[in-house]
């Protein structure tokens, strides 16, 4: 099984500081990743621009608090809101993290790291499934930068991702940074994790920048994508074929044309990767 | 090893229990499910997400709350904000919702009694930011206003839009919050003074400004959802006719021009 999703091109995340660019009708990019979080809201400002933004380009909707691998329930007035949000504006698709942000009904408004166990696999593809048949559409689930694994973890984090994306039938959004950073912090490789991840199940990448905290990466999406982040980018291109791309900045954030300069060279990078794959093909 | 459930509870108690308290804080039990990997600790990997957790939510009150934060200065607010997270762990998926109980928490503080106002001008910003996202709508037009047949007015009920409210101070917090903005202004101590504010959104534009007894009369029977016959009457008993009749006139324009007065139904 794939996930069947559209091919957008080479998006950037929509952001606070870019809406004057929108009521200007000069914020042009292939499409638009919104923080759902962020519109479920009854109207105002964000709302509007967010009408402006599907008016200009093709829309996501990227989640940060389904909290696909918590032990509670999944929040059903949460879903509710985020099914409404879908009706209005007509994303593409909609992704959520792999990982856990609430317990008890408290939420952390973190993207949590789960145990590489059997028991999280069933309690997130439980969740996942509530979350498909509820919206009655496939999502894709994205794998999270992580500063700490657990002692009872009995996988590598691909293993952990395929089989969840294999048993719920989801989509996976396939972070590259953060492959990068969590392969630094937890010391695997981070070319066999994208090797091991079913390009079928592939819908989106996801890019950006972090932080070199010596001890440790940091995923601050505050700059620009990092060489060794191109490269695996490169990589996942070759293993994935053409992939929707996405550029998030959400923090010091620049101006537009730099960040969409971000996805520009996405797009250059996976013309010239698809090419050299069409070329040992023929 | 521990049950997911108990492990995520552990891992939120070692986040939220003292938030900004560091290592000392967290879960032995939990610390034990940690891998110590490379440079560092299980404790120092935990504590990255403990410092995440509290700077993210210190952001947002930070964000919300911009003028309390302001006049709190950096230390007290951060201590305020430790102990309100520890107490008022965020219940809802967005973080919209995080300060909703911060005004009142401010008003049980006693260490905050050298600045007594500040509970009411958490009210007055917590206000703005509910307006700010409330249901669009489309407001009443002078045109439409002057089609009504005179006959119609008395059983007219009319109607605010859904971004306005009316809030009550004890002390006068619209001048409060422009004194916070303004740094090189000369600040006088303030004094306590019954304040009734009206605060709307126009646009996108949120505002707010004072109201006088007439106006909160007026508001209150519209808000009542009372006929203009009445709000009318309220008017007569704090104003001669005369005035009332021209002090109902001036105001209709008025919330007219602010766009505060809600399309009427077909």
């Amino acid at each position: 099984m794939a996930i069947a999703v559209p091919y957008l091109g080479h998006g950037i995340g929509l952001r606070t500081q870019h809406f004057p660019r929108l009521w200007e009708g000069t914020a042009r990019v292939d499409w638009f990743e919104a923080i759902t979080e962020n519109f479920m809201i009854p109207g105002g400002r964000p709302l509007a621009a967010l009408e402006k933004a599907r008016a200009a380009a093709p829309l996501v909707l990227h989640g940060v608090s389904l909290s696909l691998g918590s032990t509670d329930p999944v929040n059903t007035a949460y879903l509710e809101e985020l099914h409404a949000l879908i009706q209005r504006f007509e994303p593409a698709w909609v992704s959520d993290h792999l990982c856990w942000g609430s317990v008890g009904g408290h939420y952390a408004h973190d993207l949590l790291p789960l145990p590489y166990s059997e028991e999280a696999i069933t309690v997130a593809v439980e969740n996942i499934r509530t979350v498909q048949d509820t919206l009655g559409r496939q999502i894709l689930i994205e794998n999270v930068s992580s500063y700490l694994t657990y002692t009872h973890s009995t996988m590598p984090e691909w293993e952990f991702i395929a089989e969840i994306a294999q048993q719920a039938d989801c989509g996976i959004l396939l972070d590259v940074n953060n492959i990068y950073v969590s392969a630094f912090n937890h010391q695997f490789d981070p070319v066999a994790y994208i090797h091991h991840i079913p390009p079928a199940r592939v819908g989106q990448i996801h890019l950006a920048g972090h932080s070199d905290k010596g001890t440790y990466l940091f995923d601050t999406h505050d700059g620009p994508v990092i060489d060794p982040v191109w490269d695996l980018y490169r990589l996942a291109v070759r293993h994935c074929g053409r992939v929707s791309t996405l550029v998030e900045w959400d923090d010091q954030i620049p101006e537009f044309e730099v960040v969409r300069a971000e996805a520009e060279r996405a797009r250059e990078l996976e013309a010239e990767e698809l090419e050299r794959s069409y070329a040992r093909s023929a | 090893m521990l049950a997911l459930r108990d492990l995520q509870s552990r891992f939120f108690d070692s986040l939220a229990r003292q938030p900004g308290a560091g290592p000392a804080s967290f879960d032995p039990t939990f610390i034990e499910c940690v891998e110590s990997r490379g440079p560092l600790a299980a404790s120092e990997r935990i504590d990255i997400y403990a410092q995440m957790y509290f700077a993210r939510l210190l952001d947002v009150l930070q964000g919300d709350f911009s003028r309390v934060a302001h006049l709190l200065g950096c230390d007290r607010f951060h201590t305020l904000a430790a102990d309100y997270l520890a107490q008022h762990p965020s219940t809802h998926p967005s973080l919209r919702h995080l300060g909703q109980g911060f005004p009142a928490f401010l008003r049980e503080r006693a260490d905050i009694a050298d600045l007594p106002f500040l509970s009411d001008l958490a009210e007055l910003e917590w206000a703005r930011l509910t307006v700010f996202d409330a249901p669009d709508s489309v407001p009443l037009r002078i045109e439409h206003l002057q089609s009504i047949a005179p006959e119609q007015w008395p059983t007219l009920r009319l109607q605010t839009i859904p971004a306005f409210h009316v809030t009550r101070h004890a002390w006068p917090v619209h001048e409060l919050w422009q004194a916070a903005e303004d740094e090189a202004r000369e600040e006088s101590a303030p004094q306590p003074a019954p304040t009734v504010l009206r605060v709307w959104r126009e646009g996108v534009s949120v505002y707010h400004a004072r109201i006088d007894t007439p106006e909160l009369v007026a508001f209150e029977r519209i808000l009542a959802g009372e006929p203009f016959a009445v709000v009318c009457a309220a008017l007569e008993s704090v104003l001669s006719a005369e005035e009332a009749a021209a002090t109902i006139g001036s105001l209709l324009l008025r919330w007219i021009e602010d766009g505060i007065l809600a399309q009427l139904p077909e």
